[in-house]
């Protein structure tokens, strides 16, 4: 590839919004590659050696909440670059125009929340030992071993532990679920990243009953205080909620 | 842009996108991705998506429980109260073991600057610092998606 210049994508919004004002990746400025009512969000990007870090993922993030703040926006994943203008047109605005101007329509209003609630370590084992009387015979006798001495033991212990606390997990999802859910048009749960997390999920949500689904996130924050934290975070693009299946062409 | 604002008096953390590390699994898995673009190197980053997925189900796991259920001291288990259990966690430190790689993976991105997670403020020990630096220079990969025009 010579020395030129791709196009970084951010997302796709409607033709006739305007582009968010601000810096892009690389103080590049954001503007839009027009076609079938569609408009791509892109900046130029040096095509040669395309490296993306922390900067890029902020810019990428700043430049969709601007648009969302404006409107409806689908954002595209971190890091796609596309050639040039045409490649753009033809190979996002073109081949998925239908798709893509469906969840324009749909999506409109309606913005993402996340939310992800995690045990405080020491209360979940309490928990745990409280719940299998197992657990606790085995802390037991294992109490004052060598640890060389009860390796197999302690993987044993550890395994009991893990099926409570994936007991617990999903008994706490499930009602944080079935409380939120009803305020979403739509949710999404994510694989838990480590073991004291209870749950991980995203929600669609009318931006008009943002408030109302804050309060409901209050309660259970409130309710659940001595043993989990949770972190609410939004409104954000509908990352989870934008998908481009197999290709329309 | 960092717009923290507490609700629901400190129940809830809630932030908008500004906190990056909140919505990193986001903007890396999810959102639309068309099939043709060009080749990017995610520069620290991708480790995360790597790095960052403990399998649950692992002897890693089973042994960091034991150990956590160990640790505990279950003749003061009564009453107590969340001001204790979080000043024993200050105290004893251990519960940095259970932190897993994710935090330090954070780490490695983000510097210590970045977020106000209360989880990893309760055990930012060792596990934080050590070894964070040489991690995010060591991590710098490639990544090739798709196809190179």
């Amino acid at each position: 590839m010579s020395a030129s210049s791709a196009k970084y994508v951010y997302g796709v919004i409607s033709a006739t919004s305007a582009p968010p004002p601000g810096p892009g990746i690389g103080g590049a400025e954001p503007r839009l590659v027009r076609a079938h009512e569609l408009g791509a969000l892109v900046s130029d990007i040096d095509a040669d050696e395309i490296a993306l870090g922390r900067d890029a993922m902020t810019a990428h993030a700043r430049v969709l909440e601007q648009a969302l703040a404006a409107g409806t926006v689908l954002p595209m994943r971190f890091g796609v670059v596309m050639a040039d203008d045409d490649a753009v047109r033809d190979e996002l605005l073109d081949a998925h125009g239908t798709q893509l101007r469906a969840q324009l329509a749909d999506l409109a209003g309606k913005v993402e929340l996340k939310l992800r609630a995690s045990y405080d370590e020491q209360g979940l084992m309490r928990e745990a030992v409280a719940q299998d009387p197992q657990i606790a015979r085995m802390r037991e006798s294992l109490r004052g071993a060598p640890e060389e001495a009860t390796y197999y033991a302690r993987i044993q212990l550890g395994e009991l532990v893990a099926a409570v606390v994936e007991r617990i997990r999903q008994t706490d999802a499930g009602a944080i679920l079935d409380s939120l859910a009803p305020l979403a048009v739509a949710f999404e749960t994510g694989e838990p990243a480590h073991e004291r997390i209870a749950l991980n999920a995203s929600f669609l949500v009318e931006r008009d009953r943002i408030p109302e689904f804050d309060d409901q996130v209050d309660r259970i924050g409130r309710a659940q205080a001595e043993r989990m934290r949770l972190k609410y975070t939004g409104p954000l693009p509908p990352h989870s909620f934008v998908r481009i299946a197999a290709a329309e062409a | 842009m960092a717009m923290q604002r507490g609700a629901g008096g400190g129940y809830v953390q809630r932030s908008s996108s500004a906190g990056l590390y909140e919505i990193l699994d986001l903007l890396l898995d999810k959102g639309l991705v068309v099939d043709v673009f060009l080749r990017v190197s995610l520069v620290g980053i991708e480790l995360l998506t790597v790095d960052a997925r403990i399998v649950i189900a692992s002897v890693d796991t089973y042994l960091r429980f034991a150990e956590a259920v160990n640790r505990l001291d279950l003749t003061e288990s009564g009453g107590q109260g969340l001001p204790e259990i979080m000043e024993n966690i200050t105290e004893n430190g251990a519960s940095s073991k259970s932190k897993g790689v994710l935090e330090g993976a954070k780490d490695a991105l983000f510097g210590g600057d970045e977020d106000s997670d209360d989880d990893d403020k309760e055990s930012s020990g060792s596990s934080r610092s050590s070894g964070s630096g040489q991690r995010s220079r060591s991590r710098q990969r490639s990544s090739t998606r798709g196809r190179s025009s």
